[in-house]
């Protein structure tokens, strides 16, 4: 729980952390909207060497954005398959016939078994994963012999491929824009940028400095939280708790053991937090004044004119 | 058997939120009858973290730590019941109260032994009999843990640890938090514990009167390091005391302070305050 890296901010130079929180906010919504707007492959290739650029530039580590992108491979894989196989549209690329033979069943068996036995190095986890699925496919395709359970048609479609391709780099592009966002402004910052953004929503009645105290304190809770129910855990565990074996009846006990003492932390500790600051004089709603306020510098106007220029180029593809 | 320490280190991990070299080679060793130790050291010093590693909660980044002819290092060894292991050694949490979540007394100290498989009519007897062990009668049984005093909530939990009947009971701070008069009960309660099973018993503590007064060894860690091992007269014998930022017991503070101004010649290491006055009347009258 502790290698949480998506949201993580990592303290760096680079322009990017010279930048208005408000603007960079604007910026990747902007930007996700361009990407939206752009209807082809090529367009988006191109929008990723543009992104590729703009970590260059910004002097971001590639391998930093990796590491955030690696908890939603699992969500990329998924949409991929997903395309693949349920897109049936253009040219025909592919068509095999899978079966599910007592061979088959024999030989998967055996390469998940070896499969489990790479992973247990512990290192290149993904790409192992990656030649399990395809070793199965090899398996199902050439290995039919014995008595048959059933035989199905795999069939790839040229559409399909390319939509497959296309939500995935349209994903990685949107998760890049948000990670860089998330890893070049303190949470304080973000949070600052958004109460000053969502300030006209006063007219509707929603309060944008509640609302950015909220996520503030929920954010310097997290550590506190965990932190507190490592501790439960650990207390638990010396009764004999066991979180990670055992029937479901007694893990949802142990689940209740835990659950039970971190509300009643949690409450005693908003409590106490709602003292400290009732103590200082702290009324919502009441104007207050802030330590760093924030300004917008000349970066933030050249930033802007680059997006609005990326907004206005994704626009024209749509239109001509 | 008991619990042996062999060079053993521990770095809590990078990036958790205590980053550190928690403790560094540390030779120990704690007798699994009739001792009745005090673990002292600073805030910080890695006496929690050392407590941790008694019960195989947290394994040693070096070293080894033998607990009853179990091994514990770095790797885990999949032949060991981790979980076994906290059987022997009891180990009760600072705050304790936090880890009560059932709606009655009996069946929160029933949740320790049921984990290990204890029959449920077994279990209602080792609750009851860790109950009276802690001090408290059969009328708590029935009651709801959150209703009950902060000393009381504190009993119960250790009642629930009392309750797995482990050979040696480890308590993290448990006087904190507590009155003065709360404290001493605590460790009064101890101390017949100690005396009445003939376990061992080791307390981590700030409270260095209770130190004196109820502890046979006393370990004292400085910075993750083990630097003193060995009676509690022995340690305030010693004059370099506040390099570990330990403080004398308050009767050894008043008959130093006595002998200092009076210039008589007095014996300062005196247990109790009722021993500490009769030294001071006999010096007095000399």
């Amino acid at each position: 729980m502790k290698n949480i890296v998506i949201g993580q901010y990592v303290p760096g130079t680079g322009f990017f952390y010279r930048m208005d929180p408000r603007t960079k906010i604007i910026a990747v919504v902007i930007l996700m909207v361009s990407i939206f707007l752009l209807k082809t492959i090529n367009q988006l290739l191109i929008a990723l060497a543009i992104a590729l650029i703009i970590l260059l530039a910004g002097r971001i580590s590639i391998n930093r954005v990796f590491k955030g992108l690696k908890p939603l491979f699992v969500l990329l894989i998924f949409t991929f398959f997903f395309q693949i196989f349920f897109n049936k549209e253009g040219t025909l690329l592919l068509d095999n016939t899978l079966t599910l033979s007592i061979s088959s069943i024999a030989a998967t068996i055996a390469w998940t078994f070896i499969w489990r036995l790479f992973v247990k190095i512990n290192k290149f986890k993904f790409l192992l994963l990656l030649a399990y699925i395809i070793g199965i496919y090899f398996i199902l395709r050439f290995l039919p012999y014995g008595y048959k359970l059933t035989t199905f048609k795999f069939m790839i479609y040229q559409k399909g491929l390319e939509m497959s391709l296309f939500v995935v780099i349209r994903l990685l592009i949107i998760i890049t824009f948000s990670t860089v966002l998330t890893l070049t402004t303190k949470p304080t910052d973000l949070t600052q940028g958004l109460e000053k953004l969502m300030r006209p929503l006063k007219i509707v009645g929603i309060r944008s400095d509640d609302f950015a105290l909220i996520i503030s304190i929920s954010l310097r809770f997290i550590p506190t939280i965990l932190d507190e129910a490592n501790k439960i855990m650990s207390a638990q565990a010396s009764r004999g708790a066991d979180f990670s074996e055992g029937k479901l009846k007694d893990k949802i006990k142990q689940v209740i053991s835990l659950l039970v003492p971190m509300f009643i932390i949690a409450f005693k500790r908003s409590e106490e937090l709602a003292d400290a600051m009732e103590s200082r004089n702290f009324v919502p709603g009441k104007p207050r004044t802030r330590i760093h306020d924030l300004a917008f510098n000349g970066l933030d106007i050249i930033s802007s004119l680059f997006i609005v220029a990326c907004l206005a180029a994704s626009i024209l593809t749509r239109v001509l | 058997m008991g619990i042996q320490f062999r060079e053993v280190s521990y770095r809590y991990p990078t990036g958790s939120i205590n980053f550190y070299q928690a403790i560094s080679k540390i030779n120990l060793t704690i007798q699994e009858k009739d001792e009745f130790i005090t673990l002292v050291g600073h805030t910080g010093s890695g006496k929690s973290t050392l407590a941790q590693h008694m019960n195989a909660l947290i394994f040693p980044t070096s070293g080894e730590v033998e607990i009853f002819g179990s091994v514990v290092s770095q790797k885990r060894n999949k032949k060991i019941k981790y979980n076994a292991l906290r059987k022997h050694v009891g180990l009760v949490f600072q705050f304790p109260e936090y880890q009560l979540f059932e709606e009655t007394v009996e069946k929160d100290i029933m949740f320790g032994p049921m984990n290990f498989k204890v029959k449920h009519d077994e279990a209602e007897v080792l609750a009851k009999k860790a109950l009276s062990l802690v001090g408290l009668d059969e009328t708590y049984l029935k009651r709801n843990p959150f209703n009950l005093s902060g000393g009381e909530k504190k009993r119960v939990s250790i009642a629930g640890i009392l309750a797995l009947d482990p050979d040696i009971l480890v308590l993290d701070e448990p006087t904190s938090g507590l009155d003065p008069a709360g404290k001493k009960q605590l460790m009064e309660l101890f101390t017949s514990i100690q005396k009445d099973t003939g376990k061992t018993i080791i307390v981590i503590t700030h409270d260095m009167d209770l130190v004196y007064e109820f502890a046979s060894r006393v370990i004292v860690l400085n910075g993750g390091e083990l630097v003193f091992d060995g009676t509690p007269e022995k340690l305030f014998h010693r004059d370099d005391l506040n390099k570990y930022c330990l403080d004398y017991p308050e009767t050894i503070q008043v008959l130093q302070a006595v002998k200092t101004r009076f210039g008589k010649d007095i014996n300062i290491y005196k247990k109790t305050m009722t021993e500490a006055a009769l030294e001071i009347e006999r010096a007095m009258k000399s």
